[in-house]
């Protein structure tokens, strides 16, 4: 492909990606009057007031994001806590069993979650779940399972079977050779997966919206939700805007964080010369 | 003071892709494993090392019995065709890695470290990743890793084979004197016959999971117990005649001469060695292969001819030899 045709598509599909993003900072940082008539020559286009708003509110919008990464957080680390010996174990297993458990598991990445909602609603009510932030890492590290398994299942797979066997014979215990060779080798896709599992609890809205109630415990998704439903007269654009900007930033800060280490080619050189 | 593998076999299904396996390596001894891919030799050093169950057969280390003991507490030194080094660590970190797990303390594990870089010389590449190290380098920091492990028994599993042709022939007699260094039973495994040759104090030759002959390279050479044998090795291959009455009469390519009055050949090649050449010969007996001296010329006509006690000669059937 030509430079300039290239150059042409990178910038369509920055566009693509980026513009809704950049739209979104513009309505955040434009008073409501920008926003009704916006060629219009008004004297007051930019404003801060919406921020203010939304940070000052009742209970502060920061409190949301809290919640939002204490859940996330809580979420991705107990899915790969679990997840991870689960996928060296299938890895490492084999027979029917090991099949039948992989198509399975398969099967439940693929199944659309919302239906369980209901059946997950009645389990917080019996278990006395409701109104627990940290009870909602329960189904969502139970959602994630199937997708993280299979992630880094495949991770295990294409390490060098010779690289455990060394380290086996070096006197390392399963747990040695997990700790010190197996899970640093696969770090890029535990990266990749928990990004995914991060990305999953912030964004999971029914289960977050049933089993919470108390106005100091909501997530993002539904503390915007509300944002944007608090009046049936007019829908708070510049808000609600606002809210969306300050929840994406630790989304753009994780990936920014994580991202040397998502980089592919960490095994290059462990095999062959 | 040995290892000693006892009648071993290994299953896979139905199909036995070893059987009937007995060796004994002496202290000090550096023993190969040759023959062609799939014939069993790696599926040996496996069970050895215990990263593969045998179904049948034991094995012993020092008389004591190690069929049933884990890899992890075998205490063997393997050298991986792949070297199999850890590529997040650096090459220390790769060697004190089995040190720290063993519970070495960390002022004896630096000292030691050190030493057997030393050793290796390597010592100025030990903050490095292999991947930054060359293809001889790694295959010394994997050889290293396994003289730490303070190994009963060393495994080398196609060490060499990733390296070019001179690396090799460079590499050799010091692979060698390290790993016979401490003097315990050494197992190479190679399909090439002529690092065997160069390497090993006696040859095992693998065919199908079955042991074909161990002898010393020159026994192994000189009177090979079947034709597999004697194809096997030596290079340019050994000239096999047609059957006749039952036996197969073979020549190495050296023991052929000029000869009036021999076997008149048709010369369709000739290949240049620098000391000798090697003359791809027709003859009413097949193709013949013919080792000369380099200042050699060719005649007006070929006839080639061998002296009666430089025949092989094997049973047709079984491909054993046959008393001469």
């Amino acid at each position: 492909m030509k430079t300039p045709t290239r150059r042409l598509l990178i910038v369509l599909l920055l566009s693509w990606s980026l513009g809704p993003l950049l739209w979104q900072l513009y309505t955040s940082f434009s008073t409501n009057e920008a926003l009704i008539t916006p060629f219009a020559n008004i004297d007051h286009r930019w404003t801060l007031n919406h921020y203010k708003d939304v940070l000052t509110g009742n209970p502060p919008f920061w409190r949301y994001l809290i919640n939002s990464l204490i859940v996330g957080a809580g979420s991705t680390i107990l899915t790969l806590c679990i997840a991870t010996p689960a996928a060296y174990a299938i890895t490492r297993s084999r027979g029917t069993i090991t099949k039948v458990v992989q198509t399975m598991l398969i099967v439940a990445a693929l199944f659309p979650y919302v239906l369980l909602f209901l059946a997950l609603l009645e389990v917080a009510r019996s278990l006395h779940l409701g109104n627990h932030l940290l009870a909602l890492t329960i189904p969502y590290a139970a959602l994630s399972q199937p997708l993280a398994i299979l992630l880094l299942s495949a991770a295990f797979r294409d390490l060098p079977i010779d690289l455990e066997d060394a380290a086996r014979l070096e006197g390392l215990g399963l747990w040695s050779r997990l700790r010190w060779v197996l899970i640093p080798l696969i770090a890029p896709a535990t990266a990749s997966t928990a990004i995914l599992v991060f990305l999953f609890a912030w964004n999971e809205y029914p289960i977050a919206l049933t089993w919470l109630s108390d106005s100091s415990l909501l997530t993002l998704p539904v503390a915007m939700a509300r944002i944007a439903g608090s009046s049936i007269y007019s829908v708070p654009y510049g808000a609600y805007a606002a809210a969306t900007v300050l929840g994406s930033i630790p989304l753009i800060a994780l990936v920014l964080i994580f991202q040397k280490s998502i980089v592919s080619g960490l095994t290059s050189g462990a095999v062959k010369g | 003071m040995s290892l000693k593998l006892n009648n071993l076999g290994r299953r896979i299904d139905d199909r036995w892709i070893l059987r009937h396996l007995d060796l004994e390596i002496q202290n000090g001894e550096c023993l190969a494993l040759v023959g062609a891919s799939g014939c069993g030799k790696s599926t040996t050093l496996r069970i050895i090392a215990g990263l593969d169950q045998a179904d049948e057969g034991s094995i012993s280390i020092d008389g004591i019995d190690v069929t049933s003991t884990a890899a992890v507490d075998r205490k063997v030194g393997m050298v991986f065709q792949s070297y199999a080094l850890f590529p997040h660590l650096s090459v220390a970190a790769n060697l004190e890695l089995g040190l720290k797990v063993r519970g070495v303390a960390p002022s004896e594990r630096q000292q030691r470290v050190r030493q057997i870089l030393q050793l290796v010389q390597l010592e100025e590449r030990a903050s490095q990743k292999p991947a930054q190290l060359s293809g001889g380098q790694r295959q010394r920091v994997a050889l290293a890793r396994a003289l730490l492990r303070d190994p009963m028994v060393y495994l080398l599993d196609e060490p060499m084979s990733n390296l070019d042709a001179q690396l090799r022939e460079e590499l050799r007699p010091e692979l060698r004197r390290l790993v016979l260094r401490d003097q315990k039973p050494v197992v190479y495994v190679t399909h090439d016959q002529h690092e065997a040759m160069a390497i090993a104090d006696r040859i095992a030759v693998l065919r199908d999971g079955q042991i074909e002959q161990v002898a010393n390279p020159i026994e192994l050479y000189k009177h090979p117990a079947s034709l597999y044998v004697a194809e096997f090795i030596g290079r340019p291959q050994i000239n096999v005649l047609p059957p006749e009455q039952g036996v197969i009469k073979a020549i190495r390519p050296e023991a052929l001469k000029l000869q009036a009055g021999g076997i008149a050949c048709e010369l369709l090649h000739r290949e240049w060695l620098g000391a000798s050449q090697i003359w791809q010969l027709k003859s009413h007996l097949g193709p013949l292969r013919m080792l000369v001296g380099s200042d050699q010329t060719v005649p007006e006509s070929i006839q080639v001819s061998w002296a009666p006690e430089q025949e092989h000669r094997f049973n047709a059937r079984s491909g054993k030899r046959l008393a001469a």
